[in-house]
């Protein structure tokens, strides 16, 4: 399995704080990487790093071997990102909104294959050409799902994803990843829930004050024990 | 990318239409600028037509005259009696940029007498009125396409960050700088697309004469959105939010269309006075009436320094004889030719400052052009009065030979009468030099706009 | 709780630098626009007193002439600005500032400041009544656009409500608050220009002037009241702060700039106005129905003369005690000058139909009903303009009847080579001007003054009322 998404020593420092304090990471396609930690402790730095909305103070982040801080644009071809709150132009439908980021992705969908990504995705059939401006968070989330997966990306980039959906949604969301991951996408998510963690993930890191402390293989460990070891490493 | 900028300008268009603000703002733009065509060409048509009426009143003032004096006339009765108009016909442009045509008068009545108390008497106009000023088509341009532009473009970044969807729309392959340039890209389209219909129809409407204006006044029209739209590129350059662009727009815009055209106002009004105008009339009716007084030998031989081809004319020997009365109207005129041409180059000194000065205010300037395309503007009247003033010398010049050889004056002589007509010419090297002016703004706000843009970081997060 | 949460926002307020940054740039524009109206006034004002004190002078000592020559002669009248103009310029500088008084004929007032002037003055000018109209509300909107959604954005509009205060009740505290910083404001520059005004000195009408003054303050101070009250109200109707404020801009792009010059134009579109020359002809074709001084064979004037002859019982004009070039030129006067006065007032009236529009418009628009009320305490308006155009007229005919009763009883018939000594002219009272009283001034005003308060009413209880219907989350 090659490696897809790479962290290099990578280190970032705001005026008045070290947000992360020089990560070493290496994700192969297949696998669902979880990172749990407080807000705060530089999971979603890691993410915008990434994503390349914020450039390291040292170190690189690469996604398929291509530096993020110099290839900005190009990495984006390789990546999908659903934000913890997904936020789409509201005077357009679902279906609108998906048919502009995919073909800004460089997809040309027909109405009945995005109809059927937005349907795939939990959407109901009856919200999808209703304006976005009247959707519940939940349904918007599940368009943010669509248009992720719409991309085929071969990495996906999740911050708290599934904070805003209902049990049942989220337990569609995490067979959605299972199904992913199998077709080979690397999946790089950012979470507070320990249990989902351990239920989708291949491998979950703990971060804490912009280090990742700990990195452990899911398999090796319940769910319980995942718990207090997060818990101890937080009250240190 | 080339795609990608249409698929954004594609999306760009289905969130106009889904827009009722930005649709009415567009709407409201493009009757605000059909109301200021129809109100430009009917302003000017009724110019127009009250200049065309001038013939029938000279006409019934010559049938009047025929009616007092049926046979032979003394040409003294006539030329005091009898008056003529020097009119200053609009441009077929005028209707586009009245500029100061409703202020100056575009006509004068004139009679023998003396010019200068005839010169500058005024039109009736409703001062409220003028006050208010010309809702034509250039102030739709100079004042409210600035603000449609503002409205379309205040929130171009912030809106994106404020909803959420930046993110999500930087997760895809494609970079700010083309984000930013299509959306500027689009409302160029729109903007230009309604400025270039609205300049098209009232070039019909106002039926203009087409020659090399119709480009400058385009070019100037698209120079000067351009501009608007590089100040509001240069605003979201800051990366604020959109309450923050919004003032600031607006800020700019009052400060270039009102306030610094108020202090220039001021600073003209200090730097530049215009010699007193009062003080010309004053003087110059002291001579005239002073003329009663005076010995006539006097009066005719400084009259015969002027004309010395009447020298040779009979002595004035009774109380009163109307060649003598002419004659000192005449010196009243000439005593005063300094203080007139002061006066008239005062006024063209000021309006040359505030061709330098506009600069500072880029509406200024494109008011100035639009003014100078259309010959409506301080120089044009000046113009006119110049060609009144050489009229009024050729009416002297018909006159004279009747009151001096004593030639009566018949019915057939009023055909002879010089009659006068003037069309407000433009002034194509101030508005080439406008344009220019124009130029090195647009240029200015869009290397700042890049340098900022550059220099700050976008804040996705 | 209200007296708290206006404490508050006024606190907040003065500790917001953006806001502080930009009121002492309005305070500045405003003294700066204090000055330089005062500039303008005091030199206008010289230049025109010296002017009429020239021809006044001209006039008593001017030189032994017949007395129909000295009516040719004639006078100027000069305006005086009105002593608060400096405040508001208003039409001053497109009403021509001098009358030519003469015998037979009524001139228009020449040499505007406009006419002498290139299109920037269009633009409009640097005046106190341009910073209180304009860039107040500006800055009014810019303090109060956020005043309620902020309140929403954050979540301290629940929190605030759950304390027992009413949105009414929470309305009107920002209300009273942002009043007090709006009156921080503009209130050194009105208390600098009383001082201004009155240290010259030198003026009668003190009183009337003070009263004016008080006006011009109470109407700007309602105006900026209806600015608040609006600006919380639509504040009230938004979710996002960022809609407020444009609503609110294009509310004042509305009431500033698009509606002052659509209603002038509309004005103008609706009553035509006749050009001077086509009235000029008019005015000389009825008067040629009537007496012309200057032709004794006219039938008119052969009734006249037929009528003198039989009231005095005398056979020729010779032998009439009065002389009848005097009376002839008297009834022509009294006759040309009935016959202008009409076409005039028909002018005039044409002239207010076409500003009546821009009155109504005042119901539309708040800016409109201030901007007359300004000029009519400034003396700067229309009326006071026809006014002044008024008083000249009378001096003009007063002083050509004068002449013409000196001509009747001084000279004889047929007499054209009299000449009086100059003695006789410093005999008529020199042209002066006092401007109306405030009473004349505001009664002219009352459309807009009643379209003000009817705003002030109107925001006050339906607006403010309204903000109970607002939507909380």
């Amino acid at each position: 399995m090659s490696i897809v998404l790479e962290a290099k020593k990578l280190r970032k420092e705001y005026q008045d704080k070290l947000a992360l304090k020089g990560l070493d990471l290496q994700i192969r396609s297949g696998e669902i990487f979880c990172l749990l930690g407080q807000n705060g402790a530089g999971k979603s730095t890691t993410i915008n790093l990434f994503l390349g909305f914020i450039k390291p103070t040292s170190g690189a982040a690469y996604i398929n071997g291509l530096e993020v801080a110099s290839h900005t644009t190009k990495v984006k071809e390789y990546l999908a990102y659903i934000p913890e709150n997904v936020m789409l132009y509201p005077n357009l439908s679902g279906l609108e909104n998906l048919a502009l980021f995919s073909s800004l992705a460089g997809f040309s969908y027909t109405q009945d294959e995005l109809v059927q990504y937005l349907v795939g995705a939990g959407l109901p059939a009856e919200a999808v050409r209703r304006r976005v401006g009247g959707y519940s968070k939940g349904m918007r989330q599940k368009v943010g799902i669509a248009i992720a997966v719409a991309k085929q990306a071969n990495v996906l980039l999740l911050d708290e994803p599934t904070s805003g959906l209902d049990p049942k949604a989220s337990n569609e969301f995490s067979e959605l990843l299972l199904r992913l991951s199998e077709a080979g996408t690397a999946i790089f998510m950012a979470t507070h829930d320990i249990f989902r963690s351990k239920e989708v993930g291949t491998r979950v890191g703990i971060m804490r004050e912009g280090e990742l402390v700990d990195v452990l293989a899911a398999s090796d460990l319940d769910a319980n024990e995942l718990e207090k070891l997060y818990l101890n490493y937080m009250h240190v | 990318m080339i795609r990608k900028f249409w698929i954004l300008i594609k999306y760009e268009w289905i969130n106009f239409r889904a827009d009722k603000g930005l649709l009415i703002l567009t709407l409201f733009t493009l009757l605000a600028g059909l109301y200021g065509i129809y109100y430009g060409t009917t302003e000017i048509d009724r110019q127009r037509r009250n200049i065309a009426a001038l013939d029938s009143i000279t006409e019934h003032n010559i049938e009047e005259m025929k009616a007092k004096y049926p046979g032979e006339a003394d040409a003294g009765d006539i030329g005091y009696y009898h008056s003529t108009f020097a009119v200053n016909h609009p441009d077929t442009w005028a209707s586009l940029s009245m500029g100061q045509r409703d202020v100056n008068p575009y006509y004068i009545k004139l009679r023998l007498l003396n010019l200068q108390s005839q010169l500058y008497d005024t039109e009736n106009i409703n001062p409220l009125k003028v006050l208010s000023g010309n809702f034509d088509l250039a102030f739709v341009f100079v004042y409210l396409f600035p603000l449609l532009i503002i409205g379309l473009c205040f929130n171009i970044l912030s809106v994106e960050k404020e909803q959420g969807t930046l993110p999500l729309l930087l997760s895809q392959p494609l970079g700010l700088p083309l984000i930013v340039g299509a959306k500027l890209g689009f409302r160029v389209m729109i903007v230009l697309a309604l400025a270039l219909l609205l300049s098209i129809i009232a070039m019909g409407w106002g039926r203009v004469v087409p020659d090399v204006r119709i480009g400058m006044w385009l070019g100037t029209v698209v120079l000067y959105c351009l501009f608007w739209f590089g100040v509001a590129f240069l605003v979201a350059a800051l990366h604020k939010g959109s309450a923050f662009n919004a003032i600031t727009l607006l800020g700019v815009w009052l400060l270039l269309t009102i306030v610094i055209p108020a202090l220039l106002n001021v600073y003209v009004a200090v730097t530049q006075p215009v010699p007193q105008a009062l003080e010309l009339t004053i003087r110059q009716r002291e001579v005239v009436h002073g003329g009663w007084d005076k010995p006539k030998r006097e009066t005719m031989e400084a009259f015969f320094a002027r004309y010395p081809q009447w020298t040779d004319t009979t002595e004035i020997k009774g109380r009163f004889a109307w060649r003598w009365y002419y004659a000192f109207h005449q010196l009243g005129d000439m005593a005063v030719e300094d203080l007139a041409r002061e006066y008239q180059e005062g006024l063209r000194a000021r309006h040359q400052l505030v061709e330098r000065l506009n600069v500072l205010s880029v509406p200024v300037n494109v008011q100035g052009v639009f003014n100078a395309l259309a010959g409506s503007d301080l120089p044009s009247y000046l113009d006119f009065l110049q060609s009144a003033t050489r009229h009024h010398d050729s009416l002297r010049e018909f006159y004279y030979p009747f009151l001096f050889k004593q030639i009566p004056f018949r019915h057939a002589d009023y055909q002879n009468e010089p009659r006068h007509s003037f069309t407000s010419s433009p002034d194509l090297d101030t508005a080439y030099g406008g344009m220019y002016k124009l130029l090195v703004s647009v240029l200015v706000v869009y290397v700042a706009g890049l340098v900022l843009f550059r220099l700050l970081p976008a804040m996705v997060k | 709780m209200v007296r708290s949460i206006a404490q508050k926002e006024f606190i907040s307020t003065l500790r917001d630098s953006r806001f502080m940054a930009l009121s002492i740039i309005v305070l500045l524009l405003l003294l700066a626009a204090t000055v330089v109206g005062l500039h303008s006034y005091s030199t206008l004002q010289k230049e025109r007193e010296v002017a009429q004190q020239t021809v006044n002078d001209q006039f008593a000592n001017s030189a032994d002439r017949h007395p129909h020559r000295m009516a040719h002669y004639g006078s100027y009248a000069f305006r005086p600005k009105s002593s608060i103009s400096f405040l508001d310029f208003g039409l001053d500088s497109y009403t021509g500032a001098s009358v030519y008084m003469e015998a037979h004929r009524q001139n228009s007032a020449n040499f505007s400041q406009a006419q002498q002037s290139s299109s920037l003055i269009r633009f409009g000018e640097m005046t106190v009544a341009f910073v209180l109209q304009m860039l107040i509300p500006l800055l009014i909107i810019f303090l109060c656009f956020a005043a309620i959604t902020q309140e929403k954005e954050t979540g301290t509009l629940k929190i605030l409500l759950s304390q027992g205060i009413s949105l009414r009740q929470l309305a009107w505290a920002k209300i009273a608050g942002y009043s007090r910083v709006v009156g921080l404001v503009v209130a050194p520059a009105l208390v600098l220009a009383s001082p201004l005004l009155f240290s010259r000195g030198g003026y009668d009408l003190e009183a009337d002037v003070l009263l004016r003054l008080l006006l011009f303050i109470v109407f700007y101070l309602i105006y900026f009241f209806i600015f608040i009250v609006m600006s919380v109200v639509v504040s009230s109707w938004y979710q996002r702060s960022s809609t407020a404020l444009v609503t609110l801009l294009g509310i004042w792009i509305f009431c500033c700039v698009i509606l002052p010059k659509a209603s002038a134009n509309l004005g103008a579109n609706l009553y035509t106005t006749p050009t001077k020359a086509q009235m000029d002809a008019d005015v000389h074709e009825e008067v040629a129905k009537g007496i012309d001084g200057h032709n004794a064979h006219d039938q008119r004037a052969e009734a006249l003369k037929q009528e003198l002859l039989r009231k005095y019982g005398v056979k020729t004009l010779e032998e009439l005690p009065v002389n009848f070039d005097g009376i002839q030129m008297a009834a022509g006067e009294e006759h040309s000058s009935r016959v202008y006065q009409e076409h005039f007032e028909e002018l005039t009236g044409i002239f207010e139909n076409q500003n009546r529009i821009s009155e109504y418009a005042s119901f539309l628009n708040p800016y409109l009903a201030v901007r007359h009320l300004s000029m009519g305490m400034a003396g700067s308006d229309f009326r006071h303009y026809i006014h002044f155009q008024n008083r000249a007229e009378e001096y003009r005919y007063h002083l050509a009847q004068g002449l013409n009763h000196i001509q009747a009883t001084q000279l004889k018939y047929g007499d054209k080579q009299t000449r009086l000594s100059s003695d006789t002219w410093k005999s008529f009272k020199p042209f002066t001007y006092e401007t109306p009283s405030a009473g004349w001034a505001l009664g002219n005003h009352l459309l807009s003054l009643v379209a003000l308060l009817l705003w002030l009413v109107l925001v006050c209880t339906v607006g403010v009322n309204r903000i109970n219907n607002t939507q909380i989350t």
